[in-house]
């Protein structure tokens, strides 16, 4: 499993448009990407919906998972980014 | 039987008073390509945002600015209120439910004074998604609708 944790990079938190990309990005790989927050429950990044539902707020840290380095790899490097603007 | 109730769907009303329209008219290019869902659009009339379906409620944004619905059959429908309203951070928009509530179609959830927010965002229309559309699809839409029938069909794949 690799894993990473990232700061969120844009300036609204990761809602709908970053929320978005990054949704449109996990669904491209096969294997589960999970993105969590402080340990709680982990959501899957292939749904925008559930990745607003972190409430994740530009700063905060978020810890990305999967069987793919790859797919955490890029996952994580598009959290990183501000995505809205 | 069992086959005409499956057939039958969920039915999603527009959230607000207002005029429905197609999602693709939305004035931002992620909702209206379809980006963060599949659904329709309403340019609220009045500021009482509302559910538009029976379900658990499971998101209600920090925010205010959107919330979402999970019907009883799984179908999430994801009601976001307005162009960048995201940036008001909560200013103007009042909260009536909290996440994890059991809501009914028409349950106010967030409300606002449609004129003064209208006053600092792009747009107050708002796009309502259907965003597990891997497991559900729209069966129907209805866009000239009026508020009181219903604008989606959705079913489970």
């Amino acid at each position: 499993m690799a894993k990473q944790t990232v700061t969120v990079g844009s300036s609204v938190g990761l809602h709908a448009r970053p929320a978005a990309v990054i949704a449109t990005a996990a669904g491209a790989y096969d294997e589960e990407i999970l993105l969590s927050i402080d340990g709680e429950d982990p959501v899957e990044a292939t749904s925008a919906l559930m990745i607003m539902t972190l409430g994740a707020d530009f700063g905060m840290s978020v810890d990305v998972e999967s069987e793919n380095a790859d797919a955490v790899a890029e996952i994580a490097a598009l959290i990183a980014k501000d995505l809205d603007s | 039987m069992l086959k005409m109730f499956k057939k039958k769907g969920e039915q999603i009303f527009s959230p607000a008073e207002g005029t429905v329209m197609a999602l693709a008219d939305v004035p931002d290019p992620v909702f209206a390509s379809g980006a963060v869902g599949a659904g329709f659009a309403v340019e609220p009339s009045e500021g009482s945002f509302r559910s538009p379906v029976d379900g658990e409620l499971i998101l209600v944004a920090k925010t205010l600015h959107a919330f979402a619905v999970r019907t009883d059959a799984g179908a999430e429908i994801l009601v976001h209120i307005g162009m960048d309203t995201v940036k008001l951070k909560g200013q103007g928009f009042t909260g009536h439910r909290v996440k994890g509530d059991r809501v009914q179609k028409g349950d106010l959830i967030i409300s606002c004074d449609l004129a003064q927010m209208s006053a600092l965002v792009p747009s107050m229309v708002t796009p309502v998604l259907l965003t597990n559309g891997t497991a559900f699809a729209i069966a129907e839409t209805e866009i000239g609708a009026d508020n009181s029938a219903p604008v989606l069909t959705v079913r489970k794949k």
